[in-house]
């Protein structure tokens, strides 16, 4: 399977910050993928990057084996952009729009814009500033999707919508990635929206990458364990706990499971896409479980929760 | 992306546009009665001529009188270089960033170099075709007023050579350059006038005189009158040169009323007056270098204004 994007040891910093670090990831072609992460844990600086607004301070990032940088003219034309709060041409009507789309890019679908747009109910003559927030919001994916693009992103395009308007975007937007097998990066700090639109989630949080991959997969692998207060140190020889918490008499663990679980003493039960994103970001920065719980003082455990 | 451009500047193109009809129908009418009234007052025969006793002075003055107000009112179009500046050049950048719309522009297919060079060639390239015609027109409407005091009255020379095109230039590229380093078009167009301001006033008093060395005459303090000289000289400086040939505009000790000017000329120790000058015939000279200094100053703005643009994150 070909990669649509892959960054390697990414970084950037501002001053002395970074918005990113060493973030290292390779999302397959044809996937549609939810990147979480809470606000200012880079989701947007890894956006910009991948379509070249952005120049790494470390590392590299390519789409489809070219530098969005240093290969604009071959990388470009493959991407489609929606930014944060959808920024418009305000003065523009949307048939201006259609038309700077059409003027700016040689494989823009204009016969897709117009029929969405009538779909939508948006008016070709009113003027992009005249539109409800939603409505913008659609008018910049048509534009993205017009484009005809091998790879979307998507910074925080729900943020500002309300239910009803989020519901219809994401429809659009599935339409679209269904229709054409395109591969759709989509940032959010939540997942909520994205658990019945995406197949691929990344989780970013503290400027790095805690976890990317295949939506069942992830589901699959990820168990709350249930059991009698004890110590973690046999359970982490062979899975990874997440997250921890314990009450005086039980334990509660949440672990991507390497391999079956033999302790019969754990109870296992399925736990939700949300709880294992929840539990990858309270996860502190830098501690990324690599060293085994057990390896912790005892308070320290506690704490985790 | 030549439509984008016209798109997106047409509002501002479409004042501009009618300011200058608004200036040139204006300079056409006011223009054509100038050179009827210079033609029935016959001043092209009065434009050698100095000396105090020629009936010219009379028709001059008449001349002056019913114009000069007119004029003046050239001064008026000084700023408009700085309007561009500040309404075209200084958002240019500034407001893309401002209301984020560099996001969606730079991520179409085009790169973002592409999209400055566009927009920069396109824009440079109206304004010198629009301050040019308007140049034309200007170098018309002022020759009479030229051919009587001179293409060198700063009101005259600012507006009638290839220094007002470089202007417009220059205003243009100090407001984009403004525009890419705040990155907020309320400040650019501040930094836009104090650069322009920095830049324009110093050439014009300091350096403008002294683009070429200036010719000096003498004469003798005995002789009252100076010697003759062409209507298109510009005069910048006179006064009295002493024995050690120091320079001076005025006199250490003012003259009573007994004394002859030639007797308090000497009791100050004055040995000559002196005037200097720059020669009429100098005047496309000093346009060009003029013009040349403003495209350095624009080209270099502009190169600031493209690295600021490709580093722009």
């Amino acid at each position: 399977m070909s990669t649509a994007l892959e960054t390697t040891k990414l970084s950037k910093r501002y001053g002395r910050t970074w918005a990113l670090q060493d973030c290292t990831l390779s999302l397959p072609a044809g996937r549609v993928a939810a990147l979480v992460g809470p606000n200012g844990a880079g989701k947007t600086t890894l956006l910009h990057l991948s379509v070249g607004l952005l120049e790494p301070t470390v590392g590299e990032v390519q789409v489809f084996g070219c530098s969005p940088l240093r290969q604009p003219t071959e990388a470009l034309p493959r991407l489609g952009f929606v930014a944060q709060d959808t920024p418009l041409y305000k003065s523009f009507t949307v048939a201006d729009l259609l038309t700077l789309g059409r003027k700016l890019n040689p494989g823009f679908d204009d016969g897709l814009a117009r029929a969405r747009m009538q779909k939508l109910g948006i008016p070709l003559k009113r003027r992009a500033g005249k539109l409800s927030g939603g409505q913008q919001a659609q008018v910049a994916l048509v534009l993205a999707l017009a484009k005809r693009p091998d790879l979307l992103l998507l910074d925080e395009p729900l943020a500002s919508l309300d239910p009803l308007a989020r519901r219809e975007f994401l429809r659009t937007l599935l339409d679209a990635a269904t229709e054409s097998g395109l591969t759709v990066l989509l940032s959010s700090h939540i997942i909520g929206d994205l658990e019945r639109v995406c197949d691929y989630l990344i989780i970013l949080s503290a400027s790095q990458v805690q976890l990317a991959g295949d939506m069942q997969e992830i589901a699959k692998t990820h168990r709350r364990l249930i059991g009698p207060r004890q110590d973690v140190a046999a359970i982490s020889s062979l899975h990874t706990v997440i997250e921890a918490s314990y009450t005086e008499r039980q334990t509660t663990l949440l672990v991507r499971m390497n391999g079956p679980l033999f302790d019969s003493s754990w109870h296992a039960q399925d736990v939700s896409m949300e709880d294992i994103v929840l539990a990858y970001l309270s996860q502190q920065a830098g501690d990324r479980l690599q060293t085994p719980l057990s390896a912790r003082e005892p308070q320290e455990r506690e704490v985790l929760k | 992306m030549t439509w984008v451009v016209w798109r997106q500047h047409r509002a501002e193109g479409l004042i501009l546009l009618v300011v200058l009809a608004v200036i040139s129908v204006f300079l056409l009418i006011t223009g054509l009665e100038m050179a009827n009234s210079f033609q029935q007052l016959r001043l092209s025969n009065c434009l050698n001529l100095i000396s105090r006793e020629s009936p010219c002075l009379g028709r001059i003055q008449v001349f002056d009188n019913q114009y000069s107000f007119l004029l003046g009112g050239t001064t008026l179009l000084l700023p408009l270089p700085l309007l561009l500046g500040a309404l075209v050049g200084a958002p240019l950048v500034a407001r893309e960033v401002e209301q984020r719309t560099h996001l969606l522009i730079w991520t179409q297919s085009i790169t973002r170099m592409r999209w400055l060079t566009v927009k920069l060639a396109l824009l440079l390239g109206v304004v010198l075709l629009v301050s040019g015609a308007l140049l034309a027109l200007l170098y018309w409407w002022q020759s009479p007023s030229a051919q009587i005091r001179g293409s060198f009255i700063s009101r005259i020379y600012d507006t009638s050579g290839p220094v007002w095109v470089a202007s417009a230039l220059l205003a243009l590229a100090l407001g984009i350059f403004a525009g890419a380093l705040t990155r907020r078009t309320a400040s650019a167009i501040f930094l836009t006038i104090a650069l322009f301001v920095a830049i324009r006033v110093p050439v014009e008093v300091l350096w403008r005189p002294n683009f070429e060395t200036p010719v000096t005459i003498t004469w003798p303090i005995d002789q009252q009158e100076p010697p003759a000289l062409s209507n298109q000289a510009w005069r910048f400086a006179s006064g009295y040169i002493d024995a050690q040939g120091n320079r001076s505009s005025d006199l250490r000790e003012g003259c009573t009323g007994e004394m002859t000017t030639t007797q308090c000329l000497q009791a100050n120790g004055v040995q000559a007056n002196y005037i200097s000058y720059q020669p009429g015939d100098r005047f496309w000279t000093f346009q060009w270098i003029e013009t040349g200094i403003y495209m350095g100053f624009s080209v270099l703005a502009l190169f600031a204004a493209v690295w600021l643009v490709r580093r722009l994150n």
